[in-house]
């Protein structure tokens, strides 16, 4: 099902990721041999039940972990086998990561929680409000950027850490199951707050979750299952649809 | 495709260091009552050693005041009769150890008893000093009213009083001046001059406030004998005191005397041998407390690795090197101890103070050791805190982030 985007500009391109965890004698194969290219500007879901390997896939990605074998290229570089460090300034650079836990600092305010990124960028600290308070105008939360993230209701700290995840401008946000937390109403809100960044900002956007509905509000399902991918629907074009 | 990736960052340190110090502080605030019981040894160290350092201080200044009048280049001789004869030095030899021997600067010979003294209406019991007028140098004599003992008074009966025994031989009507008369053992002297108060140090072989001061010669009519029954060394600073007391020592032999030599460096060196038993023991206490606050500090900084795994998995996540990881935490550990140094600090002042007072010595500040105090509780900090931040920096983020 691998599409051939020749001519698109390929953001992503996995080829024959493997991750084993657990000990010699009792393995637990979490990626097999997954192969998978993302088109910049995609709007796209991987689903799969707990155990199917996603997160996995989601964290080898996101250059929290790196794979055992294979090889994971980010704008043609391979990044697979980057050091510690390496990854640290790529992840700070190319990715946003959107928690379904939000995971906000407590004792930071909304407008300091969005701009920890910068911080790690080596911005001086007088010239990080005025980015943080722009992205939180995006995400429409401008009147709450002096609060802490316990003053703020659910849908409020998702968007909170959706303008986080932005402030970088980074080639690819990754969301972690981000309506886990929500409810339904909110939930949708949240979705299309995403879809209109993506198509706002161009910025690429990888969905993990559970829920099929979830998924099928994106452009491309990619479906996964013990360590495979079993599906991938929804063309890298049809991003460009609108 | 020809875009390259940022593989290279620089590392950005200008500006981080301060704001990990603010947050830190931050940090240590929400932490509240652990924070606080976890000061509570470095703030103990840092107070022993601060209080520790200026007691010391105080002390150094205490006992070099108690040689402020004559300096602690002398060395005291005292000719203690051995049977019922009175002696005391020959004056020549006095003269001469004083030119042939290269460690001594000047000999100053007198003699000291006890007399009562009369004035026209009270009656006191005083030391005596039958001196050379060189004596008003070397002890710092000032001469408050009137004027001091002169070589041409000779063998007159003329006498310079202290400005204590002047108090308690008057009349009510004022301190004994120039022109009084008092009466010691049947003789008449004339009141030329009084010293004004002076602290007695040392070394002194009296204490002037309470004497009479008379001319040397002819002193065999208020004392035992002519022969002065002391002698004070001025020494070149260089010379090995010891061993310039066993030469005075032989030099001035006479069956009928015992020789006693007091000298300054071996009273200051005995004092220095006190203190620094004391400093041991400060040090001691301040080094135990310092230790027992680090692995507090440490212990802090643990719990503080272990409840914000998420938040180190966060800062990961979005870009913290595990160096970014590991400098929060240090600092974080520093600010603690250093807050404890500080507070610390203002405890061992406070310290001395009481020490000081309690000893009746004069309080002072040795501004240029204070900084000791804060400097070695956040060496402490940080050496405790590297553990902790290890720790942290070698969390997996991805375990971290997963963490309640």
């Amino acid at each position: 099902m691998l599409g051939n985007y020749a001519g698109l500009y390929t953001l992503l391109q996995l080829s024959n990721i493997n991750k084993t965890y657990g000990s010699a004698a009792r393995p637990v194969r979490a990626l097999r041999g997954v192969s998978l290219s993302v088109a910049k500007g995609e709007f796209g879901a991987i689903l799969g039940p707990s155990g199917s390997g996603k997160s996995t896939l989601l964290n080898i990605i996101g250059l929290l972990e790196q794979p055992d074998r294979g090889q994971l290229h980010f704008e043609g570089v391979d990044v697979g086998t980057a050091s510690l460090e390496k990854r640290a300034h790529l992840r700070n650079r190319l990715v946003g990561f959107v928690f379904q836990s939000f995971q906000l600092l407590p004792r930071l305010t909304a407008w300091q929680n969005v701009a920890l990124p910068l911080l790690y960028r080596g911005t001086p600290r007088r010239e990080r409000r005025a980015p943080a308070m722009a992205m939180l105008e995006r995400v429409g939360l401008v009147d709450r950027a002096d609060h802490l993230p316990n003053a703020l209701s659910g849908g409020q700290r998702q968007r909170v850490a959706l303008a986080r995840a932005l402030i970088g401008a980074p080639q690819l946000v990754l969301a972690d199951e981000p309506t886990g937390s929500l409810d339904s109403v909110t939930a949708r809100e949240a979705m299309d707050l995403l879809r209109s960044l993506n198509r706002r900002l161009g910025v690429t956007m990888l969905i993990v979750t559970h829920d099929r509905a979830l998924a099928d509000c994106c452009d491309r399902r990619i479906e996964i299952l013990d360590g495979r991918i079993v599906s991938d629907t929804g063309s890298a074009a049809g991003t460009r649809r609108s | 495709m020809s875009r390259t990736l940022p593989l290279d960052a620089p590392l950005f340190i200008s500006g981080r260091f301060l704001e990990n110090l603010s947050e830190a502080f931050a940090n240590l605030y929400a932490q509240g009552r652990r924070s606080a019981l976890a000061l509570l040894g470095i703030l103990i160290g840092a107070a022993s050693i601060v209080a520790m350092l200026n007691v010391g201080h105080i002390a150094q200044q205490e006992s070099l005041k108690l040689f402020a009048n004559m300096g602690v280049d002398i060395l005291r001789a005292q000719a203690l009769p051995t049977g019922s004869e009175a002696g005391g030095f020959d004056q020549r030899t006095l003269e001469n150890l004083s030119k042939t021997d290269p460690d001594i600067l000047a000999a100053t010979p007198l003699s000291i008893g006890r007399v009562n003294a009369f004035s026209a209406s009270r009656e006191a019991n005083a030391s005596i000093v039958a001196m050379s007028p060189a004596l008003h140098a070397l002890a710092r004599l000032q001469i408050e009213e009137g004027r001091a003992l002169t070589p041409f008074d000779d063998c007159s009966p003329v006498a310079v009083i202290g400005a204590e025994l002047a108090e308690t031989l008057s009349n009510g009507g004022g301190a004994l001046g120039p022109g009084a008369l008092i009466s010691i053992g049947g003789y008449g002297f004339t009141v030329i001059g009084r010293t004004a108060p002076i602290m007695m140090g040392t070394l002194e072989p009296v204490d002037y406030n309470k004497s009479v001061m008379i001319p040397l010669a002819c002193s065999r009519r208020v004392l035992a004998g002519d022969e002065p029954n002391t002698a004070l060394f001025t020494m070149r600073s260089g010379a090995d005191f010891p061993a310039v007391g066993a030469r005075i020592t032989a030099a001035l032999e006479d069956p009928r005397l015992r020789i006693q030599i007091v000298d300054a460096r071996a009273i200051l060196e005995t004092m220095n041998a006190h203190k620094a038993v004391h400093n041991r023991m400060l040090a001691a206490v301040g080094g135990i407390s310092l230790l027992v606050g680090g692995i507090g500090v440490m212990n802090v900084m643990l719990m503080s690795v272990m409840e914000r795994r998420r938040e180190i998995g966060v800062r990961a996540a979005i870009g913290a090197t595990p160096r970014d990881i590991r400098l929060l935490f240090l600092i974080e550990a520093a600010a603690l101890a250093l807050v404890g140094g500080l507070i610390g600090s203002a405890f061992g002042v406070v310290a001395s103070y009481v020490i000081a007072a309690t000893s009746g010595w004069t309080f002072s500040l040795a501004l240029s050791l204070l900084p000791i105090g804060p400097a070695a509780a956040s060496l402490v900090g940080l050496v405790f805190g590297v553990y902790p931040a290890l720790i942290a920096s070698r969390l997996d983020p991805i375990e971290a982030l997963r963490a309640e």
